[in-house]
């Protein structure tokens, strides 16, 4: 008798427990988890943000007096590994520290930065 | 004479050991401001047992984080009897599943002082021994003084021990500068590097963390508006914790940045699926399918597809007799 009780209750425990794996599951399961979609996306992102400064026009004319097209410029941006792409992003993030890029440092240095990070020219061999 | 000579030999031979071990990299070694003093001094102490060296150091930081954790209990987490230490990866393990988010910081000390600035102390991995005869050690680093060249560790039995910089750099260097900031989630590390951040927090969802991942995604966002991996990962952590119309939302402003982006409209099935919306889930998966190149996102929009049909079937069954 005693030995059915704590039997009975051990089986209770285990479908207890099965019950509460199940629920857990069902609740996530069949979603994607963030980190399938976190270096695509990371890619995508930081080719707009940069895109999104060559586009603007003080960045372009800038560039244009430089005699560089920008258009050499993005194809040169979409030939970074993403690892790559990322440090380029990340420098251009340290370098203002979270501010505005172009109020901090000014649309000069920034292009000039720009061009150093893609490889176009080498002008600040430090950075 | 002939001893003295040989001991300047020893001696020179010594220098030229120490000098061939203090190949620091000037980005590691330089710091923001020559006079800088930070010191963290109401950062609690645990005076460590013989080798747990790794809980002591993980409580100190967790604990300096208002965390509500225990000596013991962060023991139990990390501390391996057989190896008589902690693996790294455990420290940061135990951080996510105390509800803080470990963040590995830049390989420098600017990156400490940042941190220790921000009122954080820093868990370190120094090694103590020759790089021959390793004697691995966890301590936290809570301050640095450039004028004095010094650096003030929670270190083992010693509740404030005083260490020349470059001592310091040369026992953490055999680290690699293994650095690790305890987070609040929610809050930002003080010099971030948007991809180790990401990260981080993806650590925070797949431990399970689903609170802490959503207030950590939240504070993305505020970094960098409309980020569509944060706000995909918003979607997720407020999916796990059954909040389903939060995470409805989140999926709609991640299209909206991503039109067309498969892995979303597939969560944002399943998302309405959960709340009986079983028609738009169906709505959802086509227009993934539309959009799905890559095989393995076909087939998990195949298997969601799936998943709604029969929950579908299960609740017009259910639903029959009232209806």
């Amino acid at each position: 008798m005693l030995l059915r009780k704590s039997r009975l209750f051990v089986l209770q425990l285990v479908s207890v427990a099965l019950i509460c794996t199940g629920l857990v599951q069902v609740s996530w399961a069949g979603a994607i988890g963030t980190e399938q979609i976190i270096e695509s996306d990371a890619r995508a992102t930081s080719i707009e943000r940069i895109d999104a400064l060559l586009a603007r026009e003080d960045v372009a004319s800038q560039l244009q007096e430089y005699g560089v097209d920008p258009a050499v410029i993005e194809a040169r941006v979409r030939g970074l590994t993403t690892a790559e792409l990322l440090a380029l992003e990340n420098r251009l993030d340290q370098q203002v520290a979270g501010g505005d890029a172009l109020a901090v440092i000014g649309i000069v240095f920034l292009v000039l930065l720009i061009l150093e990070l893609v490889g176009v020219t080498d002008i600040f061999k430090s950075i | 004479m002939r001893r003295s000579g040989s001991g300047r030999r020893l001696l020179a031979v010594l220098l030229f050991g120490l000098a061939g071990c203090a190949g620091i990299p000037d980005t590691v070694r330089s710091l923001p401001d020559e006079d800088i003093a930070v010191e963290l001094v109401d950062t609690p102490f645990f005076a460590q047992d013989r080798y747990q060296c790794g809980p002591a150091a993980l409580a100190t930081a967790l604990v300096a984080s208002d965390a509500k954790v225990s000596l013991e209990g962060i023991e139990r987490k990390v501390y391996i009897p057989g190896r008589k230490g902690s693996l790294q990866f455990e420290m940061l393990a135990a951080t996510r599943t105390s509800d803080r988010m470990p963040y590995l910081l830049d390989k420098s000390l600017a990156a400490i002082v940042a941190e220790l600035e921000a009122g954080r102390p820093v868990v370190v991995l120094q090694n103590l021994g020759l790089s021959w005869i390793p004697r691995w050690h966890y301590a936290v680093v809570v301050g640095i003084d450039g004028n004095d060249d010094r650096v003030v560790l929670r270190s083992g039995t010693d509740s404030r021990r005083i260490t020349p910089i470059d001592l310091f750099l040369r026992t953490w260097a055999r680290s690699d500068f293994w650095a690790m900031s305890v987070i609040r989630p929610g809050e930002m590390p003080a010099i971030v590097d948007r991809a180790r951040y990401f990260d981080a927090v993806v650590g925070l969802e797949q431990a399970g963390m689903a609170e802490s991942a959503a207030l950590a995604w939240q504070a993305a966002l505020d970094a960098w508006p409309d980020n569509p991996t944060a706000l995909f990962g918003l979607g997720n952590a407020r999916l796990i914790l059954e909040d389903y119309a939060a995470a409805e939302e989140a999926y709609l402003a991640m299209l909206a940045v991503r039109p067309g982006f498969a892995a979303a409209h597939n969560n944002l099935a399943f998302t309405l699926a959960k709340q009986g919306r079983f028609q738009a889930a169906l709505e959802e998966i086509s227009r993934g399918l539309e959009q799905a190149t890559d095989q393995l996102l076909v087939d998990e929009l195949i298997d969601t597809r799936a998943m709604i049909e029969l929950e579908l079937k299960n609740t017009a069954e259910g639903l029959r007799p009232t209806d």
